[in-house]
């Protein structure tokens, strides 16, 4: 018998249908994937599962744990079935963790809670399942925050939590999305090692078809509410059977048809960069202590090249970005666009030096003001003209560059929270665009999109690079992105460029070990289904 | 969950009245606070008696038809001086609330902008005012450059300087190191012109929050001030020289004091809802526990 069986589970929400007919099953030891892209769906599967399901939702159909219908429980049987037979770890391990109790704490509350084990007991039992995740006790004193952990070593410190009591079936929502590739490969194995030790269901939820591919026995594929397809992994991937898969599949290998657009001149020239960040001092009498974010970097950008800076999550890509865009000042060296040094330049020349270089974030949300209305935002970069132009002029050249980023012009009038994400990441290029700039720097640009928009946004980057000439630093952790869009690839380590050369030679062959590493974590369907 | 962050920020202004009247906090709060400015907008026009005219045969007459809420001890219309006195309310605490939000307000933007010594320097600055009991320091401001409405409306004004510069530093704070901002700086926009475009909308709901408690703070500031002899000076009607004088006559005229009373409660527990209404509605976290 399986050990959670959902039976035609459909779920309302004041007539918006959010799960329809849902029925999987999984076995004890099994690893099942769930993946959807964004409002699919997935996390409601996990919350009805544990019972959590919010109260205004109409319910139909039966989650049985173990033979028992969890949606009859009453809320006191509930909590001792949650964290005792049933674990859950989050997306966020910094929300998903007290801030102010410290580790052991909060890991040793579970024994005590479920298991009535007095204090010392408790204590020795979180200090050996920490030990097991990888956070031994003389690294990571009991005493920790959550505060003094690195994004890895908190889901660390949540998986503890939710397989102390060596739970019977574990759900993971979404558990490696806010960390970098190489952490990610390594909370999967984490995951798989620990679920294949305690014999415990897995339920793996996942937007990254790769990821759920590397792990899972089983796959449960959703589309709006409703299951696409279900079975055995490699025998899903590999038939492809239904139209969906497919194009989830093709979508999260996209890569956009391009030509090298390269000339020779350069544009961007970057010269022995460097930039210290000041520690807090520990005392009142001793010096200051530095950090250094970005150390001695030299690189140069043609015109209309294409260039990938991938690394892990705090190398200092993001200091490096900010600092070609004149938002950061360097300690030393020194930065010149076109020409124009941008530390030395005065304030006509930064003007001119900023006409030439734009900014897409990775957060869609965060990346507008959400007062003001698109015309507004997307013309805000024209205040770097010299002659400022009228409404009517301004109003057309937002018209035009929002056609070329594939929106409709009618589209001014409205606010941000009108847009979905890739939309407004569509509007940040469009708003990059505005003052005709040769470079845009992306910052982690689809990091944050659902697969398939991520290929339509990669699509947009394509074209301007094919029709304007752009050029375009393009940072991300995720090589997939790397392998589709650019031309050259800098890899970026604690600081410094450890490598450098053609993209696809480059990730074939790596050479350094930073990059040895980013290679070998990434997630690859390919490489899965070849396997 | 990138949304729900954006929840702190995203809520078009628009929305915020629509939303707010559903909240029945909010909605006695404002039909408290309308009846006291509807009183004193109407005194400017019209009172039932003139406030000046004695005439000591009505003296400390009980609620009737021709006097509805009584006459004092000088036989003076109570309902007339009300609503003088709301007038004379209103006005000092507005101002004092606009002396607040004129100065306190750029301050904690400068602040929030600058961080380093700026900030601590005008922050430590703005902790020593703050230091003051505000009423003592009102009473020793008046004291000093004698008793009167103006200097009234400059004691209570800048006691509410250091409230509105932490409010607006705190919530410019939370919006500078958005994207957008980075964004607006690669346009190439100042300090200044950030700061009015980008950081004054989205910390406009704080200030209109704080800027209706600060409003009846004021009131209260400004009774308390005119019931020891140091708000408007006679004749001019006020609520606390109301109550003041009402003091020695409440065994024979207990509704010369319940009257003044009753519109000072009635004045500051509207302008409160309103203001917890509107927090309410205005923050998205005091809203996701119901």
């Amino acid at each position: 018998m399986s050990l959670l069986s959902i039976r035609n589970l459909s779920l309302s929400f004041n007539n918006f249908t959010a799960l329809d007919n849902v029925s999987f099953d999984i076995a004890a030891g099994e690893i099942v994937g769930v993946v959807g892209e964004s409002g699919s769906g997935k996390t409601l599967i996990a919350l009805a599962a544990i019972g959590l399901l919010p109260e205004n939702a109409d319910v139909s159909g039966n989650v049985l744990f173990d033979g028992e219908n969890i949606l009859g429980l009453h809320e006191a049987s509930l909590c001792k079935l949650r964290g005792d037979d049933i674990g859950m770890v989050f997306q966020e391990p910094m929300t998903a963790l007290n801030p102010v109790q410290s580790i052991g704490e909060q890991v040793a509350e579970c024994f005590i809670f479920h298991k009535g084990m007095n204090k010392i007991e408790a204590r020795n039992a979180a200090i050996a399942i920490l030990d097991r995740v990888g956070l031994p006790v003389n690294q990571f004193p009991f005493e920790r925050f959550p505060h003094e952990l690195s994004g890895g070593q908190r889901q660390r410190v949540v998986i503890a939590i939710a397989c102390s009591l060596k739970p019977r079936l574990l759900i993971a929502d979404e558990p490696t999305t806010a960390l970098d590739v190489v952490l990610q490969a390594q909370i999967l194995d984490l995951l798989k090692e620990i679920s294949k030790e305690n014999g415990s269901g897995l339920m793996l939820i996942s937007h990254d078809l790769a990821v759920v591919a590397s792990m899972a026995d089983k796959i449960v594929i959703l589309q709006s509410g409703k299951i696409v397809e279900t079975g055995p992994t490699k025998q899903v991937l590999n038939n492809m059977l239904q139209p969906y898969t497919r194009q989830l599949a093709t979508a999260s290998t996209y890569k956009p048809a391009r030509a090298p657009k390269a000339t020779g001149e350069v544009l961007l020239k970057i010269v022995n960069v460097t930039r210290d960040y000041a520690l807090p001092r520990k005392s009142l009498f001793a010096k200051p202590g530095s950090f250094r974010a970005v150390d001695d970097v030299s690189f140069e950008i043609n015109q209309g090249e294409m260039v990938g800076l991938v690394g892990r999550s705090g190398c200092g890509k993001s200091t490096l970005a900010r600092m070609i865009l004149a938002l950061d000042r360097p300690t030393s060296g020194s930065i010149e666009i076109s020409g124009i040094n941008i530390n030395k330049a005065n304030k006509e020349e930064l003007c001119k030096a900023r006409r030439n270089m734009q900014i897409v974030f990775q957060d869609p949300y965060g990346s507008f003001n959400p007062r003001k209305t698109v015309e507004w935002l997307v013309t805000e970069p024209l205040h770097l003209l010299d002659q400022k132009p009228s409404r009517e002029e301004a109003r057309n050249l937002a018209k035009n560059v929002m056609v070329s980023v594939g929106l409709t012009e009618d589209t001014l009038e409205r606010y941000p929270h009108q847009f979905s994400g890739g939309q407004r990441q569509r509007l940040a290029i469009a708003r990059a665009l505005i003052t005709q700039p040769k470079f845009i720097v992306a910052d982690e640009p689809v990091s944050a999109l659902d697969v398939s928009i991520r290929a339509q946004v990669l699509d947009v980057f394509a074209e301007l690079n094919a029709n304007l000439g752009l050029a375009c630093l393009f940072i991300t952790h995720d090589l997939h992105v790397a392998r589709a869009i650019t031309d050259r690839v800098l890899v970026m380590s604690q600081g410094k460029i450890v490598e450098q050369g053609k993209t696809t030679q480059l990730l074939d062959n790596p050479q350094s070990d930073a990059a040895k590493e980013l290679v070998m974590a990434a997630p690859d369907l390919i490489k899965v289904l070849a396997s | 969950m990138a949304q729900r962050q954006n929840g702190l920020l995203a809520k078009p202004r628009r929305d915020i009245f629509v939303q707010a009247s559903g909240n029945p906090a909010f909605l006695v709060g404002l039909v408290f606070t309308l009846i006291i400015f509807a009183a004193g907008l109407v005194s400017l026009l019209w009172t039932p008696f003139d406030v000046s005219l004695v005439t000591i045969s009505e003296r400390l007459k009980t609620p009737s038809s021709s006097h509805w809420f009584g006459t004092d001890h000088f036989g003076r219309d109570i309902l007339s001086m009300l609503m003088v006195g709301a007038r004379n309310s209103i006005a000092v605490a507005f101002v004092a609330v606009g002396i607040g939000v004129v100065l306190g307000v750029p301050l904690g933007c400068w602040a929030a902008a600058n961080g380093g010594l700026v900030d601590s320097v005008l922050m430590r600055a703005n902790d020593v005012v703050f230091a003051f009991p505000a009423l003592l320091s009102a009473v020793m401001i008046t004291a000093n450059f004698g008793p009167g409405a103006i200097n009234a409306i400059i004691a209570i004004g800048i006691f509410n300087i250091p409230v509105f510069a932490r409010v607006a530093r705190a919530g410019a704070m939370s919006i500078w190191p958005r994207d957008f901002i980075l964004a607006a700086r690669a346009a190439g926009k100042n300090q200044m012109q950030i700061t009015n475009q980008h950081i004054m909308p989205n910390i406009m709901h704080l200030l209109i929050v704080q800027g209706t408690i600060q409003f009846s703070l004021g009131v209260l500031a400004e009774a308390s001030l005119s019931y020891l002899g140091l708000g408007a000076q006679p004749p001019q009607p006020s609520w606390g020289r109301m109550l003041a004088e009402a003091q020695t006559m409440m065994a024979i005229g207990p509704h010369t004091a319940v009257f003044p009373g009753l519109a000072i409660v009635v004045t500051v527990l509207g302008l409160n809802l309103m203001g917890d209404g509107l927090r309410d509605v205005l923050d998205p976290k005091m809203g996701q526990r119901k």
